[in-house]
Formats: structure tokens, sequence, C-alpha cells
């Protein structure tokens, strides 16, 4: 039990000392989950706006398939990736294998059908009088978008919650993809899955805590801004 | 050239395999009064939605003032206003609802004023209901906001979906009160769906009856939906309410259509009289009301919990003593009934 005293005790000195290897952890983490999380956002709440909203051939199966990549295991999305982006493979000119934009795709891989789905599911649980509403007092077509998007916007706020938990929680595609390369693709996941590896529990508990802290702090913004919505 | 504000013309619209409506023509002129009445799935509120370019018609057209427009259409974007029945209000508080119209058409000027303004036409006031949060009003005062967000916008056609039917009597005076005010003011064109036929035949300069989706005829009527049952002696009958029947002569080849009694038809009696074979019907006399055009006195007679509106002239009304509380006997020529 002692080492778990010890890991709360460490997570704050390292907070506390500026730790270098700890927050260039940190760093990696929030500049990762910032590029994917803002590119799951402006393809998927569109997406997810379209595919809720308008009625057109085959929605049924493009919903079967997004809500089935709601399970995608994150360990085949860092194989796939590594795959495509290995020398070897189709993407590999790119080099982007062992990079913080690589592991940005493969997450907004995994967090783009979060977006898409519970952004579906907002707009279809709108009530459907906003649209006459809306038509009513002159909306244009875009306005409309605009407008039902506000109204939802609780909705869009969960979806985003949701998908941002996923990305700063996922171990495999920052592993796969970044090789958890100290000082460079080291995530705070990725440091405690090898922290816990080495053995070193209480360095593993006190960057769990260190990620939870982050997950609060951005769990108080989004609960500011929300209130400051209704 | 003046046109009217709607030329509606082989209008068809469904849902799926299911007809809604059928309007072969109708035409509804700038600055009336149009009532809708007609029981519950006749199409009043899609022939509103319509009307309100909020949907496009399977088949025919609309024009709006002489023009074709469908929605979104330049033409009627910021003409046409419609107020549902129930309405909604955007999660936001009574000002921005109000205000979105008005954002939308890039009104400038004192906005405050405008939108105070448009809540007193309503009856309510900008101080206790500016920050007023869409979840913080009652029936009455969603449905007054929903006006007023409308009448902000001074439109040139005001369609109402039944807007005084689930709000108080209060709410439902003030929301009468300002759609008149609106025509009286802008000239603002209304047309208005309502069960309450003593209100629209009070304020509208005519009424349209619709019956399953089709329009079966303009002015005053009462409608006698089936099913009616034939008797041994080869009338037919509907059982009212209150237990007495409705007798009807003409053979009809559906026992399930409609019938429909003009209401200048309908005889009053102070004492049973009918036509040989055809028994009248026991009612009291609920209220009188005074016909816009014509000055006759339009009656309504209470049976059970249906009415049946007569229509006669002010001496007869005087003479028989016909008013609220008296028991009466109607009748009517049943050659007559119009079969829908």
């Amino acid at each position: 039990m002692e080492y778990i005293g010890n890991g709360f005790l460490k997570a704050i000195l390292l907070l506390l000392h500026g730790d270098a290897e700890t927050f260039s952890a940190i760093y990696a983490t929030l500049k990762v989950s910032f590029y994917s999380m803002t590119a799951s956002l402006v393809l998927g709440i569109p997406s997810g706006f379209l595919l809720g909203y308008v009625n057109f051939m085959g929605k049924h199966q493009v919903r079967l398939v997004v809500d089935t990549l709601l399970s995608l295991p994150t360990v085949f999305i860092g194989l796939m990736m590594y795959a495509f982006l290995s020398n070897r493979g189709p993407l590999g000119h790119m080099g982007l294998l062992f990079t913080l934009p690589g592991i940005a795709i493969g997450q907004t891989i995994l967090a783009l059908p979060i977006v898409i789905a519970l952004s579906a599911t907002a707009v279809e649980a709108m009530d459907y009088k906003l649209r006459t509403t809306l038509i009513s007092l002159g909306a244009n077509r875009m306005q409309i978008l605009l407008s039902s998007l506000w109204e939802i916007r609780h909705g869009i706020f969960a979806a985003g919650l949701t998908a941002y938990g996923r990305v700063m929680t996922e171990v495999g595609i920052s592993m796969m993809v970044g090789g958890n390369i100290k000082w460079h693709t080291r995530t705070i996941t990725t440091a405690i899955a090898l922290e816990t590896g080495k053995g070193m529990f209480a360095t593993g508990i006190a960057l769990g805590l260190v990620l939870l802290l982050i997950a609060f702090s951005v769990n108080i913004m989004v609960s500011f801004f929300k209130k400051k919505l209704v | 050239m003046d046109y009217p504000v709607y030329h509606i013309k082989n209008l068809h619209h469904d849902y799926g395999e299911e007809t809604i409506l059928s309007v072969d023509e109708l035409t509804i002129h700038t600055n009336a009064i149009t009532g809708l009445i007609g029981p519950n799935g006749s199409g009043k509120s899609t022939l509103l939605k319509l009307l309100s370019f909020v949907e496009k018609p399977k088949k025919g057209e609309i024009r709006f003032k002489g023009e074709p427009a469908v929605p979104f259409s330049a033409a009627t974007r910021f003409k046409v206003s419609l107020l549902t029945q129930e309405p909604y209000l955007m999660k936001r508080s009574v000002y921005h609802n109000i205000l979105y119209g008005l954002k939308i058409r890039n009104v400038a000027g004192d906005i405050d004023a405008k939108i105070n303004e448009a809540l007193n036409w309503v009856g309510l006031s900008g101080k206790d209901f500016f920050s007023r949060k869409w979840y913080e009003l009652s029936g009455g005062e969603t449905q007054r906001v929903a006006l007023a967000a409308r009448l902000v916008l001074k439109p040139e056609v005001l369609l109402m979906d039944e807007p005084t039917a689930n709000v108080d009597t209060e709410s439902s005076q003030l929301i009468r009160k300002a759609a008149l005010k609106a025509r009286e003011e802008w000239g603002t064109t209304l047309v208005i769906a309502s069960h309450d036929r003593e209100w629209l035949y009070d304020v509208s300069d005519h009424v349209l009856h619709l019956y399953q989706g089709k329009l079966i005829r303009s002015g005053l009527g009462n409608f006698f939906v089936g099913p009616f049952n034939s008797r041994e002696d080869g009338l037919f009958e509907k059982k009212l309410p209150d237990g007495q029947h409705l007798i009807l002569k003409k053979p009809i080849a559906n026992l399930s259509s409609i019938a429909i009694l003009p209401s200048e038809l309908v005889k009053l009696d102070l004492m049973e009289s009918a036509l040989p074979g055809l028994a009248s019907i026991k009612g009291i006399i609920s209220k009188l009301l005074l016909e816009k055009p014509g000055r006759q006195i339009l009656i309504s007679v209470q049976i059970g919990d249906i009415q049946i509106t007569s229509k006669l002239p002010l001496d007869t009304v005087k003479t028989n003593h016909l008013y609220p509380g008296r028991t009466v006997w109607v009748s009517f020529d049943p050659d007559k009934v119009i079969w829908g």
C-alpha cells in the first residue's frame, strides 16, 4: 500500500519541482491531443450533423459502420498506422512514423467515429419543430445548420469530451506509432506503461494522477463554458 | 397588376402513400383573414406548412403574389411566418428568441425597443421577460413569446395553427388581439386554423372547411362525420353524444363520409317541430354572435358536447326571443344536406 501513497506524493513533487521529463510527456500529450481533437471536431461535427439530419441512400449502412468503429481497438489502429507509415508501407515516404503528427493522425482515426456518432445522435434527438421555427423566422440553409448545432451544443460538448477521454487515455497508438521516444514522442500514457514495466509504480501512479489532473482541468473549462452558453 | 397573396393550383401533398392534402384551386387575397376549419387530420397544419414554405408540395404550384415560390425563395423568406400549434422556443433567453429573426434580417435601430414593443403586444413586459430562459415560461407565455418573435418581424403573411388551443383564457385573448392588431397596423394577411369556430366566424373574411385533405366548402357550416347507421325505415342516423339521433334522409353511398349542414338552413324553434318522419334535436342556445358581413346573427346551440350553428336574421332572433340559455329545437330540410 505504501507505494500508492508514495505515488500521490511523487505526483505533487513532480509537478511542483517542474520535472523536465514529466513536463516533456505532458507537452507531447497535450500537443497530439490538441491536433487530433481539432481534426476530429472539424471533420466530425459537420459529418455527424449530416448523418443525423439528412436522409440519403445508404444512411443506415453508414451509421452501422460508424457505430462499429466506436469499438476500434487502439492497438489495431496503431498496428495499421505502423503498417502504412513504416518504410515498407504505402505512406512511408511521408516520414510520419515515430512523430507526434503520426500519433495525432492515429488518434484522429480513434476519435472521429465517436464525434460523428454522438453528434448524429444529438441531431437525431433534436426537436423537429426547430427546423420549422427557423424557416418561419426566415433562416436560410446555412443559418439552419448553425442554429441547429447551437441548439444541440450540450450534445456536441458531450461528444467532444467523450472523444477527448479516449484520446487522452489511449496507449496503443502512441506506443506503436510514436515509439515512446524520450523527449520526443513519449506521452503520459506511454510513460506510465514504461515506468510500470520497470517496476516504478510510484512514478506510474504519479503520471496517472497528472493525466487525471489534466482531464479534470479540461472538464472544469468545459463546464464553465457550458454554463456561460445556457 | 394586383395579384392575390396566394394562388394555389392542383396542389397535392402526401407522406408516403397517404394523401394528406389535395387542393384543386385556392386563392387568398392580400390583407384578408382566412379561417381554416376541419377535424383533426383534415390537412389544416399541412396546408399552413405549405403556405409558409416550410415544406414543398409533392405536386402542384403555390404562387406568392403571382410568382411561383418554394422554400427558401427570396420572395417569401422574410415575408411569411408560421406560428405552429406547439411553438418551439430556442434554448436561449426570451430576448434572444425574439432577436433571432431581426438579426438574420440585419434590422438596425433600437432593437431593445422593438423587442419590448413586440412583447407588449402579447401582454408581456420586456423588463420581466427579456432575460427569462425558455424553460422558465408557462405554456401560454411560450405561445405569446413565439408570437412576439413573429410580430417583431412585421410579416406580410402570418399563418397561425391553432394559436389558442393549449393556452389559458387570458393568453388566448391576448393572442387573438395581437393577431388582429397586426392586420390593422401593417395590413398583415392572416390565415388561421382553429377549432374555435365562433372566433373564426367572427374575425374571418371567409372560412374554408377541410376534410380528409380536401377543401369541401367555404362559408358557415355544421359538419357531422360518419359513420352513419342505416335504419329499417330506409333513413340514416348518427347517434349524438347526448343520446339523441341526427336523422338524415338522403341515401348515401359511403356510410363513413361526412354530412355538411349549411348554417343558413338550420331552423330553430321554441317547440318541437320537424318534417314528417324526421325528429328534431333538442339543445340549448349557448352563444349569439353578430356575423361580420351581412349583419346576421350566428346562434350556437349546444347539444351534449357538440355545437350546431344556425344563421338567422336579427329580426327572427328578436321575435322568437332566441337568447342564450333557452331550450330550442333544431331542424332542417334533410334534402339540403351536402354529402362530402
